[in-house]
């Protein structure tokens, strides 16, 4: 997907649903996000345009919330509850994720895969 | 963050024309054994004979050092000397701000001036390393900064041709044979299309084994062990002059045949004193990394030659449009950015960004 800032995009989202678990005082969801407008994108090893300062999953803990969820490795977060996250800070970005009043999160995310799944099968 | 504007050419018949970049000093240039001093400085301070110093219980021994011991000092002395030459070339990562108030510490308007340039780049980035002061700096930051990138390898390193270059140019312009070679290259015997060639082969190579590294750590303590002051370091540089000459000739050449070519290479031939790429090899780039280094227009030259947009911080023109300028101008959108700093135009060190993972 290339992403030119100011531009509508255009992505196939899928949505993924985590549902925040209890650790004591902590609410945690299982996963680590790299990138942010304030990062450096061409350290992005998941995003296919090198310029791209979206907020990317880099990691999902085994059996966490997310994992069950659905969340992928590399997936790149557009929405969280509604707030976008395509042109967010890297700390902007954590806090729309880890708000305590918000047990459940609801992702916009897309995924490589997904994209390439759906052009294939609008070329048949 | 303004693109830098592109100068009109009154303005180049003003500077660059007239103007030679000041003969730098030596290898051991002020900056790098300047900004060393600190770090290595139980090394070198003073270097005081250690047999001078003795602590009162030694008392009893004989205070006169006989021949030998002199001798032995004297090695220590020299050793010592040589160590605080840094072997990497490219500094580790200092805090930019730290770096900033070591550098400027008076309240002059120019301190003053590098002091909010300084604060302007610590907004996205966090570290500053140091680059080797010689007159290879632009090439050797430039260089530094593509490498240690985590991207895959460049297509046109990848190209079979590359290293048919040499010999195909050389062949067709005799006057390339007046190439001058870095000092680590000089007394060899060796015919100049091989001598290119392997420096050729080398960048790729070199490219090749740090795009296949994984993780961004890796990538960069091997870069690291690349820039270490050894002539495999200086090969890379006569590779990359090499390419610069080559594009120079490409743009010279459509420029001949009335093609569309970047406003920089026109004000690049329309110097006295490189009228033509022969004229350009002979001035110009011969004396980049003997007497002089890159100018402002062949830093254009640079980017096209390794297909990476370079953006600098030119501290000098803060609150200027020019403070952020970016070769070329305009950019394509498939070439990697590499970011350098300047704080005059005539060295350059390189900025190190910070790169955040977070986990929920």
């Amino acid at each position: 997907m290339s992403y030119i800032p100011g531009q509508p995009v255009t992505a196939v989202v899928q949505r993924v649903e985590i549902h925040k678990l209890r650790q004591g005082e902590n609410l945690i969801l299982g996963f680590s996000i790299g990138g942010g407008i304030d990062q450096d994108p061409s350290q992005n090893p998941f995003s296919e345009d090198k310029t791209d300062k979206g907020i990317y999953v880099t990691r999902v803990s085994e059996g966490g919330p997310a994992e069950i969820a659905g969340l992928q490795i590399g997936d790149k977060i557009m929405q969280v509850n509604g707030w976008d996250m395509t042109m967010v800070t890297h700390d902007q970005a954590r806090r729309r994720l880890t708000k305590r009043s918000e047990e459940v999160v609801r992702l916009l995310v897309t995924r490589q895969s997904l994209q390439k799944a759906v052009q294939q099968s609008m070329l048949s | 963050m303004s693109r830098g504007t592109m100068p009109h050419p009154g303005a180049w018949a003003d500077q660059s024309c007239v103007e030679k970049p000041a003969p730098e000093p030596g290898p051991s240039s002020p900056r790098m054994t300047r900004a060393a001093a600190p770090e290595g400085g139980k090394a070198a301070a003073g270097g005081q004979p250690r047999a001078a110093v003795r602590c009162p219980a030694e008392q009893e021994e004989d205070m006169y050092r006989d021949e030998y011991e002199i001798e032995k000092e004297k090695e220590l002395l020299i050793h010592e000397r040589g160590s605080s030459e840094p072997r990497l070339s490219v500094a580790p990562e200092m805090d930019i701000m730290d770096y900033c108030k070591k550098e400027w510490r008076g309240t002059t308007q120019k301190a003053t001036c590098m002091k909010k340039g300084y604060e302007e780049v610590s907004q996205k980035f966090t570290s500053i390393r140091r680059v080797r002061g010689d007159n290879y700096c632009a090439l050797r930051a430039t260089l530094f900064q593509a490498m240690s990138q985590p991207a895959a390898l460049p297509t046109w390193l990848q190209d079979p041709e590359l290293t048919l270059l040499p010999e195909k140019l050389i062949s067709k312009y005799n006057w390339i044979k007046q190439w001058k070679l870095g000092l680590k290259f000089e007394g060899k015997s060796e015919d100049l299309v091989d001598q290119i060639k392997e420096s050729l082969t080398l960048l790729r190579k070199k490219w090749a084994g740090l795009a296949e590294l994984r993780t961004a750590e890796a990538r960069q303590a091997a870069c690291d062990e690349l820039f270490t002051n050894e002539e495999e370091e200086y090969s890379l540089y006569e590779a990359v002059k090499f390419l610069m000459l080559n594009r120079a000739i490409e743009l010279y050449d459509d420029k001949e045949k009335g093609k569309d070519v970047p406003l920089f290479s026109v004000l690049l031939f329309a110097r006295d004193t490189s009228s033509d790429p022969g004229q350009l090899l002979k001035n110009h780039l011969n004396q980049v990394g003997h007497t002089g280094g890159l100018e402002q227009v062949e830093m254009f030259l640079l980017a096209y030659a390794v297909r990476h947009t370079i953006q600098v911080y030119r501290l000098s023109k803060y609150s200027t449009e020019e403070f952020v300028t970016v070769y070329p101008t305009d950019p394509p959108r498939e070439w990697p950015v590499v970011t350098l700093i300047a704080e005059d135009d005539r060295h350059y060190n390189v900025p190190v960004r910070v790169c955040e993972e977070t986990s929920l």
